[in-house]
């Protein structure tokens, strides 16, 4: 038993060393590692007692008959593994075509969400059937790290995106914010639409208001933080309409008042600078002769020494 | 060759009327000014305009050489070593305090400015976005003229009715005074209120100035102030640090607190230190240095410590100086070898650009001395550039087309949209529509392509005048931001169009580094800084890595740039004739000695004098000479009287005031015997001689200056070197100078005007001319 603990201890050691050199990544302290090569025989025992692992389990690894058995992954963990790939699946399969226009939160929140739960069963250190945890065989037992980087590059994208805004905070729904503003927005839209057709004076008078009040509502929430890309880009999307396909902008058509003002106000200083050049005395120096030695400082002498 | 130019040609006639009666009596004789027939306009008063070959009257010397008299020998007898030990340990506490206040007015200013400008960016811009639709923004243009004129008027009437002195940036007043030239009312309490003052209204009121460089100016006051124990101006007298009221001490820590002021300013506590170093160094010791870097470091964490409260987040000690330039991410400032000559074409064009706005400035200081001097047409001057400034703002920016795509970190600022479409901002509002510090943190940072190169150009031209314009109005307000912002622009500039030529290699993509290097060399090129502008820029930054390139370019800014023109406060210096001693004598000197340099005859004062002349030969208002060798007469023979020591001005009249006459002192013998502290009770303003009224009795009293005078003055014999002379000057800091011939007989007097009359010019060596102003 004794050298097969050993071997066992080699094998933590060894599966630390990245997980501390990646600082955050599972946030393992020293102590914490301590408590895990404490933990060592425990978990071994258990691996023993574990039965025999399946290997016709849908997963097929060609390498993993030359590893003893109780290393191996056990049914519970790579069932959970199985449905985590699933879950993944369909999230980037709805991520993907909500790319362009942005629709990453309203679409995927939902199956964000089963992402996130199969995550945490993972993650968990709680005992499964069996008396299994997975946290450790899945989440750090190489240098890949593969489960881990998987699951981080999504939460990575979920917070760039802000979705957190926009859904409740159990990733049901939408909240009512942003559903307030999707109606406003397809109004304004309907607005266009009607519209569209003929002279674009007339889109801008006539949605103007509609318009309007979503510029307010978005400028509302930006103040109270809570966009989400998905508004941000609709927002975006319905701003260059306004502005450059339909060409709602403020035209800059007071050229002559403003021309006036300012060369009137460029004027001023020259005639300040002439008048003052003109009627202002100048200021005088009094000049003050110093005493000096006499016949020493002629000018005669100076240049007799110098010669 | 060197030849005297201009030189005053004096009476060559070898005429035998003494010593007397010789011309206008100025630095050291007690004539009354008498026309003589050969010589006719030696006796009226010549007038000429105002220029730069002037010396001023009304500038002395610091009296740095201490004077060690028989009171001074008892003070010292008396004194114990603790009192030696304490008399150290107030130093430091002097130099911690000025760090501590010093930090404090910085943050005042920066609050202050922050809330002012921001209340009136929200105001224009609410203004303007209101009639970007409904038409009418000539209106805005004016609402924000009438607000920038209302600031500037404040600023304006503060500086020039009540206190003149603390208009500019006050560098070069402070250079001045560590240079050892008494500059009056440079550091009263007054000043620093009105400069504290002025510069938050003329900051806030869109000029386009800084706030860096008054800060050491109000670093150098507060120095004073907190050294002497006692404010004069509010008649207030705490009998702190008695020891320290005088100009030896009190210069010493002028020097701390313009460290302090730099590194407030700069958040550079070495930069400060290097600063002080680098413009008065003459005087100067390793305990100073330690004490100026104290004084320094606990300014700069002193302002730390308070912003870090007002934003909200107590603590936090990563703040540091009034002008942060942010954090440069370390992938963007990363240079090669082979980008280090463009750093340098672009030191060059630094130290163009730079000599350029010195010429644009001198002439315009020259007209403003001569035709705007009254104070009514100051503030109308400034109130005018205000107004323009505004009107040339507003135009740029109405007339830009250069749109950008908001992004997320640009809430804090006052972005305008004006004709942009929605979602965007007008780009050059973002460089004109700011404080001046928040455009160059813009220009350094902003990732590529947030400026076109066309608002870029335009930026720069028109800011290169407005701020040469600028400088040198009746505000307080530094030189500095406006130098950085012109540089940071062309220097982005620069960036954007060389990755433009040269698309494929990503690591030109980054404009904020060129923008750095820009700001750096436009800076060197105006201001002509070497060693403190490298470290003070390093340390802004907080980028060690640049140190390199910033001094490569600051190097070749100075040279270029002295090619043509002096730096700005040179110029400044200059034009105010002040005789400023440089490093040196001007080269081609060694063929003049003291004998020419010196003025002559001297009015000397027997060790025994009669009061009634001391009181005419001081009260004589065509004469303000300051310190007097005292002479011994031996004696029953003809031998002319011999030197025995210097007595100043100040302690003659301290003297006369307490009555210290030989008859009074044999009559009342329980009379107080005179001490230092009596001395250093009168200083710093000694009450004019007319003040002090002598009766006809007391005229005919005697009065020994034995134990007063300094007994052992420096002299030199008459055939010295003026560079030895001057070196004597520049590193002892002398005010008088007697020239003694073989038997010690006086012959004449140098003084700090006499030296600093010489300077190089371009035929040679010149000479300035005394003058009254």
């Amino acid at each position: 038993m004794l050298p097969y603990n050993l071997y066992l201890f080699f094998v933590f050691v060894a599966i630390d060393v990245p997980s501390l050199k990646c600082g955050d990544v599972v946030h393992l302290s020293a102590s914490e590692s301590a408590d895990k090569l404490e933990a060592v025989p425990s978990l071994s025992t258990a691996a023993v007692s574990s039965p025999v692992p399946a290997v016709d389990t849908g997963f097929s690894f060609s390498l993993l008959s030359s590893f003893p058995e109780d290393l191996e992954v056990s049914d519970y963990c790579s069932d959970l593994l199985h449905i985590f790939g699933q879950r993944y699946v369909a999230y980037v399969n709805c991520l993907v075509p909500a790319a362009r226009p942005v629709k990453v939160c309203q679409s995927c929140y939902s199956t964000y969400g089963s992402v996130v739960e199969i995550y945490k069963n993972i993650s968990s250190d709680q005992m499964g059937p069996g008396n299994v945890t997975c946290r450790d065989s899945l989440l750090r037992s190489d240098r890949l790290m593969l489960v881990y980087q998987l699951y981080s590059n999504l939460e990575s994208l979920w917070e760039d995106s802000n979705c957190a805004q926009c859904v409740t905070g159990d990733l049901e729904s939408l909240t009512n914010d942003t559903l307030y503003f999707m109606s406003t927005l397809n109004q304004t839209l309907t607005c266009f639409e009607k519209y569209q057709q003929g002279n674009h004076t007339e889109l801008c008078k006539n949605c103007k208001s509609a318009y309007g009040t979503l510029n307010v509502l978005y400028s509302q929430m930006e103040k109270n933080s809570t966009l989400c890309i998905d508004i941000e880009d609709a927002m975006n999307m319905t701003r260059r309409l306004w502005s450059k396909n339909f060409n709602c902008s403020f035209p800059r058509e007071e050229n002559v008042p403003v021309i006036a003002v300012s060369s009137f106000m460029l004027f001023l200083p020259i005639i300040f600078y002439l008048s003052s050049f003109l009627h202002s005395e100048q200021k005088k120096r009094k000049l003050i002769h110093p005493r000096r030695a006499k016949s020493n400082t002629s000018l005669m002498n100076i240049q007799d020494k110098l010669s | 060759m060197a030849n005297i130019t201009k030189k005053v040609s004096w009476s060559s006639r070898g005429d035998d009327s003494g010593l007397t009666g010789e011309g206008t009596p100025l630095l050291n004789g007690s004539e009354i000014p008498k026309p003589s027939r050969q010589d006719p306009i030696r006796g009226r008063p010549k007038e000429i305009p105002h220029n730069e070959k002037l010396l001023s009257l009304k500038y002395e010397s610091l009296d740095y050489d201490n004077i060690e008299n028989q009171l001074f020998l008892e003070e010292e007898r008396r004194m114990s070593p603790m009192g030696f030990r304490c008399l150290e340990i107030s130093r430091w506490v002097i130099c911690g305090l000025i760090g501590i206040l010093t930090g404090l007015i910085a943050c005042f200013i920066d609050i202050m400015v922050e809330k002012l400008a921001g209340y009136k960016y929200q105001v224009i811009k609410e203004n303007i976005e209101k009639f970007t639709e409904v038409g009418g923004l000539s209106i805005s243009l004016i609402l924000w003229a009438v607000l920038n004129c209302a600031f500037v008027l404040v600023g304006g009437i503060m500086v020039a009715f009540f206190e003149p002195i603390a208009a500019g940036s006050g560098i070069p007043q402070i250079k001045c005074y560590l240079n050892g030239v008494k500059i009056p009312r440079v550091v009263r309490l007054k000043t620093l209120v009105v400069k504290v003052i002025g510069v938050i209204c003329s900051v806030a009121g869109g000029l386009a100035v800084g706030k860096e460089g008054p800060m050491i100016h109000s670093g150098g006051v507060v120095a004073a102030g907190v050294s002497q124990g006692r404010s004069t101006s509010l008649k207030r007298d705490f009998k702190m640090f008695e020891y320290f009221r005088r100009d030896t001490e009190k210069r010493d820590f002028v020097s701390a607190g313009a460290a302090a002021g730099v590194s407030a300013a700069f958040g550079a506590p070495v930069g400060g230190v290097l600063f002080s170093l680098e413009e008065g160094a003459s005087f100067w010791n390793q305990m100073l240095t330690w004490r100026i870097f104290f004084a320094s470091m606990i300014s700069t964490f002193t302002l730390n410590f308070f912003l870090s409260i007002y934003h909200g987040k107590p603590g936090d000690l990563s703040n540091p100086g009034l002008i942060n330039f942010g954090r440069f991410e370390s992938d963007s400032v990363a240079y090669y070898y082979y980008e280090i000559p463009l750093f340098m074409c672009m030191g060059a064009l630094g130290g163009l650009l730079g000599a350029l706005f010195n010429s644009l400035n001198y002439w315009l200081t020259i007209f403003r001395i001569r035709y705007v001097h009254r104070p009514c047409l100051q503030v109308m001057e400034a109130l005018l550039v205000a107004a323009v400034t505004a009107a040339v703002s507003f135009t740029m920016i109405y007339f830009s087309n250069d749109c950008q795509p908001l992004g997320p970190e640009r809430n804090e600022e006052y972005s305008l949209q004006l004709f942009c479409a929605d979602g965007e901002y007008n780009s050059m509002a973002t460089a004109f529509f700011n404080t001046p510090e928040r455009s160059v943190r813009s220009l350094f940072h902003y990732q590529p392509g947030s400026y076109n190169p066309m608002t870029l150009g335009l930026f720069t031209l028109t800011y290169f005048f407005l701020a040469c314009w600028t400088y040198g109005l009746a505000v307080s307000a530094g030189v500095f931001i406006p130098s950085l912002l012109i540089g940071a622009a062309w220097g982005r500039l620069c960036g954007i169009l060389l990755a433009s030529f040269t698309p494929t290699s990503p690591i030109w993509a980054d404009p904020g580094k060129y923008a750095l290097i820009g700001a750096a060399a436009q800076l060197g090129g105006i201001v002509r800084m070497t060693l403190s502008l490298t470290v003070i820029m390093v340390e802004a930054t907080g980028n060690v890595t640049y140190g390199l390139p910033i001094m490569l370019v600051l190097m070749i800014a100075k040279i270029v740039g002295d090619y043509f023109q002096e730096g700005l406060y040179d110029i400044h210096i200059k034009l105010q004739s002040v005789p400023f001693l440089h490093w040196e004598a001007p080269a081609t000197s060694h063929w003049l000695t003291a004998r020419e340099v010196m003025s002559s005859p001297v009015t000397c004062f027997n060790r025994i004098e009669k009061v009634g002349t001391i009181v005419d030969v001081l009260s004589n208002t065509s004469t303000n000479h300051n310190g007097f060798p005292v002479v011994v007469q031996v004696l029953d023979s003809d031998e002319p009287a011999k030197l025995c020591g210097l007595i100043l001005r100040s302690q003659l009249i301290v003297l006369l005031k307490h009555k210290v006459f030989v008859e009074l002192a044999r009559s009342r013998l329980s009379q107080r015997k005179l001490q230092l502290k009596d001395f250093r009770d009168a200083y710093p303003r000694f009450p004019p001689i007319q003040s002090i009224h002598v009766s006809q009795d007391e005229r005919e009293c005697m009065m020994d200056l034995t134990e007063f005078m300094n007994p052992t003055p420096y002299t030199v014999p008459q055939d010295t070197s003026l560079p030895r002379v001057f070196k004597l000057f520049r590193a002892l800091g002398l005010r008088h100078l007697v020239v003694a011939d073989d038997v010690n007989r006086v012959i004449g007097l140098v003084t700090r005007k006499d030296l600093a009359r010489y300077h190089l010019g371009k035929h040679g060596l010149e000479e300035l001319q005394l003058a009254q102003t």
